[in-house]
């Protein structure tokens, strides 16, 4: 085993609970990170997943349940173990990088209180630099840096650090769009080229799916579904993991007969002639009124000849760099939306459009954990 | 009261949270402190007011006599001008700093970071030792007409309500000027130029932009009436010498004459600490129910206006006239008239300057004592009292900022405001009450007419204020720094020493250099609470000043002024040699530079 996969740890969590006042901010959540995993936590804003994210470093003091880091018990009990002897680290939203001090130093302060040398202290400090790509930016104070520069000095700090935590707290929620796609990459290369385990969080699904290895699913407090990214996005096991994943459109639909293997057939509310077929999690009986989701990757634009599919009107079309979202009007105010083709529909060209049975599923829009 | 409120429109944002059982034990150690310090002196001499037989100076247990009696004759007339006087100040002094705070801060006037390092030198300044400037500089064959200018017609107006709203209004005017320039540092262009671009002249969007720093203006104009209402260095000296009593005097005289009138004395202090409440909760109450935060991540740096070459002139002259009353005078008149041979006496052989007084401050004069003895103590006491003061106003700091909307945090926030209006003159006479009862002096402390019980009244009066003071700064500080530091390895301790005290060290040392300076003037407690033969530097000047030898009084003022200077010029210099580049980059995060 080499050494950086010796470091990572487990994290386990169980049974956590958090009370601020009355409200509850997180309620009965358990999970159980193998070591040298990525998981992201994913939820909307006030859903628990930066209070979880504190509880785990040690910020912030559970109202109920255990923490383990690597098998030892951090929270749990009377136990309560202060941030500063958990060895982990963490990249905060707002990056907290001391202003007094130069990117050298802020890098180099989880290292102070080590054995190393000062000359190896140094050496890593400019190594972690280096790998970041601000090594010429060591003797600048942290307001003469960018937002992505600073940034990579917070990455840098967690990852001098070398334990076998690291916790990310929406690093690059304050980012523009080209700058987060960046960074996101060398987060992801960076934390597994150390070998440790990542806690990530963040409400933004398409970052969610790009770096995890996991992704637990947060709303109002509770883990509302824990599983690899591919499961989540292909089997959501509740309407509101599937609408905060992405949908490109929600329908009611009348279930008309069940296939077995947990398929069912549709009729869809703006072509009641024409029936899909759709994946199932619940226990549907037929006649069901249900909610149908469609992910935006099952559907398919095609021209209006074309037999099979149902009849739509482009109504917005956005170029997005590899090809074009569209927005699709499918009759009766129902609408379908974020539709890619390579191949660009004027705004008013009728279109056919067809669906992916492996991309729609239907759930009871009212069983849902909650929203 | 040493130092008032210095309060900006920041944010508050809670500090990492901590141990509940840890919280509530030290809540409960300051308490007590804040109880000895402040609570039971205070109510033990008000309660004197109604109820004279507590503490054996009547034979009733409840009377309203003493109420009566202190709202007639020389008492009311005492009460009645302090109000009446502290009004104006308050309205002339924030609108004289909201003008000097646009200026140095909003336009290209000339000289803007002398005439912040000047408002600090007139916020250190004791009122008392302005006013001697200004009566040196006028009377007759005074320091002015040693300069050839006839002062005449001024003097007699000088000695009189004129005068004494000059002086207090310059005291005053630091206190606004600080107040403002915080609202008016977070306010960005945006919202002028918003109101621009929809329309508005100039005028008119500077009328929409002023209501944003409305919570500001009422701040100060809260600050500057408790502290002019609580003012004794003027109503000692120019009030007392212009025969026009103030509520800070007359309440100092019934305790000082004989036989000595407690209870009427009470009864004013009441009404000095119920007179100055409502502004500042009627403010409180403003800024906790209207969000006025304007500062954020996304707000730009406030954009001067360049005057032209003429009204860049125009504004920098006005500028200067108003330091060159509020600090030059003073200080002109003092300095000048330390120079001067027999100051005020009609001599036929003209003006002649000498540097006899100051030879004298430091011989045995018919009096026995030099200025060195207790200006040496004063400055024992600055040191002890400004740093037990800062120490206990960062504690007090943190807890007023956390946990916000909290009980806890209501009742800290309600004391500081309530204290604050506390005059130094009846924290002294408190003391004498309260740490004299048999009780107390053998049962929890005995040091009734000892130095350290000077030492805690000088705490117990600059503590409210230097709080208020640290708390803009507190607060603005991201808890995630001192998270982060915690997070990658440093215990508590280590966490705030490396990321806290760096960001508010700055701020820590204007704060003790504040209270060390305003000790070393400190008249009212100082008056009341010396020891014998341990007299302050204050007190020893005034005696100078009023029973021997006015000139050299004038000498030792003028010493321990510049005295007051070096020890600032000297603490500066040691910050900026010893402390790392990083810490004078960004420790200023309350008050503007």
């Amino acid at each position: 085993m080499s050494e950086t996969a010796r470091r990572a740890v487990s994290v386990s969590v169980s049974a956590l609970g958090k009370l601020f006042g009355d409200k509850r901010a997180l309620d009965d959540v358990c999970i159980d990170v193998e070591p040298g995993t990525f998981l992201v936590l994913l939820g909307p804003s006030g859903s628990g997943k930066t209070t979880l994210l504190r509880c785990v470093a040690g910020i912030e003091r559970p109202s109920s349940g255990t923490i383990s880091l690597g098998g030892n018990v951090v929270v749990g009990g009377k136990t309560f173990l202060p941030p500063e002897r958990r060895k982990l680290a963490m990249v905060f939203q707002d990056y907290a990088l001391w202003p007094h001090l130069t990117v050298r130093k802020n890098v180099a302060y989880p290292l102070t209180t080590s054995s190393l040398a000062k000359s190896e202290r140094v050496g890593r400090c400019d190594d972690l630099l280096e790998r970041v790509g601000i090594s010429h930016l060591a003797d600048r104070y942290p307001n003469e840096l960018s937002g992505g520069e600073q940034q990579r000095v917070a990455l840098a700090r967690a990852l001098a650090a070398e334990v076998g935590l690291i916790l990310f707290d929406e690093p690059l929620s304050n980012l523009d769009a080209d700058r987060r796609e960046q960074l996101r990459i060398e987060i992801a290369t960076l934390t597994r080229e150390a070998g440790m385990t990542a806690i990530y969080i963040t409400h933004d699904q398409s970052e969610a799916f790009a770096l995890a290895d996991q992704i637990g699913v947060l709303n109002q407090g509770r883990l509302v579904q824990f599983d690899t990214p591919e499961n989540i996005y292909r089997h959501p096991n509740s309407a509101f993991v599937a609408r905060f994943t992405g949908v490109a459109g929600e329908f009611p639909v009348h279930v008309t007969s069940l296939m077995g293997d947990h398929r069912v057939q549709v009729a869809l509310p703006f072509a009641s002639s024409h029936t899909i077929e759709a994946s199932n999690t619940e226990c549907l009986k037929p006649d069901a009124d249900v909610s149908l989701f469609v992910r935006a990757s099952g559907v398919m634009l095609a021209e209006p000849a074309r037999n099979e599919g149902v009849r739509g009107i482009i109504r917005d079309v956005a170029y997005n760099g590899r090809g074009y979202d569209h927005v699709v009007d499918v009759g009766e105010g129902f609408t379908l939306t974020k539709i890619f083709a390579t191949t660009r529909f004027e705004r008013g060209r009728n279109v056919k459009v067809c669906f992916d049975p492996s991309a729609c599923f239907v759930m009871d829009p009212t069983r849902e954990v909650s929203e | 009261m040493a130092i008032a409120v210095l309060e900006t429109t920041a944010p508050v944002t809670p500090p990492p949270p901590t141990s509940k059982r840890r919280g509530s034990l030290g809540g409960v150690i300051l308490w007590v402190v804040l109880t000895l310090l402040i609570i039971a002196p205070v109510a033990s001499f008000l309660i004197l007011g109604v109820s004279p037989r507590v503490f054996q100076q009547g034979s009733q247990w409840f009377t309203l006599s003493y109420v009566r009696q202190a709202f007639s004759s020389y008492f009311g007339r005492g009460i009645f001008n302090s109000l009446w006087v502290s009004t104006t100040v308050a309205i002339l002094s924030v609108c004289l700093a909201t003008a000097l705070a646009w200026l140095i801060h909003r336009t290209n006037v000339g000289g803007r970071r002398f005439w912040t390092v000047a408002m600090w030198l007139l916020l250190m300044m004791p009122t008392w030792m302005m006013t001697l400037g200004w009566s040196d500089l006028l009377q007759p064959f005074g320091a002015a007409e040693a300069l050839g200018v006839n002062t005449h017609l001024i003097y007699g107006e000088f000695f009189g309500p004129l005068g004494i709203v000059v002086v207090l209004t310059s005291a005053a005017l630091p206190f606004a000027y600080f107040i403002v320039s915080a609202g008016l540092q977070g306010l960005g262009p945006e919202y002028e130029d918003a109101a621009r671009i929809h329309g508005a002249g100039p005028i008119r969007s500077l009328q929409t932009v002023l209501p944003i720093i409305a919570p500001a203006l009422l701040s100060a104009l809260a600050i500057c009436f408790a502290e002019t209402m609580s003012d004794f260095g003027v109503a000692f000296t120019l009030g007392y010498h212009s025969n026009f009593p103030m509520a800070t005097y007359v309440l100092f005289s019934a305790i000082s004459n004989f036989p000595a009138n407690f209870s009427v004395a009470a009864v004013i202090a009441a009404v000095l600490i119920i007179s100055t409440i409502p502004p500042i909760v009627l403010q409180s109450r403003v800024m906790r129910k209207r969000s006025y935060a304007v500062l954020s991540g996304r707000t730009r740096a406030p954009r001067r206006r360049q005057l032209a070459r003429g009204p860049r002139a125009l504004a920098t002259t006005a500028v200067a006239g108003v330091f060159f009353v509020a600090l030059g005078v003073p200080i002109l008149g003092a300095v000048i008239g330390s120079l001067v041979k027999n100051l005020g006496i009609d001599s036929p052989n003209g003006v002649h300057f000498t540097l006899t007084y100051y030879a004298q401050i430091f011989k045995p004069s018919i009096q026995g004592d030099s200025l060195g003895a207790p200006l040496l103590l004063s400055n024992q006491l600055g040191l002890v009292v400004a740093t037990g003061t800062g120490v206990l106003a960062v504690i007090l700091a943190r807890r007023l900022i956390a946990n916000p909307g909290s009980w806890s945090q209501r009742v800290t926030d309600v004391f500081l405001l309530g204290s604050v209006a506390v005059p130094g003159v009846v924290l002294g006479v408190g003391y004498i009450f309260f740490y004299n009862l048999s009780f107390i002096s053998h049962n929890v402390v005995s040091i009734y007419k000892t130095l350290p019980l000077l030492m805690l009244a000088l705490v117990a009066n600059a503590v409210p204020g230097q709080t208020r003071f640290m708390a803009g700064p507190v607060s603005q500080i991201q808890p995630s720094l001192g998270e982060a530091a915690r997070v990658h390895g440093a215990g508590r301790m280590r966490a705030w020493r490396t990321t806290n005290l760096p960001l508010m060290s700055r701020v820590l040392l204007w704060g003790w250099l504040l209270t060390f300076t305003k000790t070393i003037a400190e008249l009212a407690i100082s008056q009341i609470l010396y020891p014998p033969s341990q007299e302050p530097a204050s007190v020893s000047i005034q005696s100078y000043l009023a029973n021997f030898a006015p000139n050299t009084g004038t000498a030792m003022t003028v010493l321990t002024l510049f005295e007051m200077l070096a020890v600032i010029g000297i603490a500066l210099s040691i910050y900026r040699l010893v402390t790392p580049k990083g810490w004078r980059r960004v420790g200023w995060t309350g008050v503007q530079s």
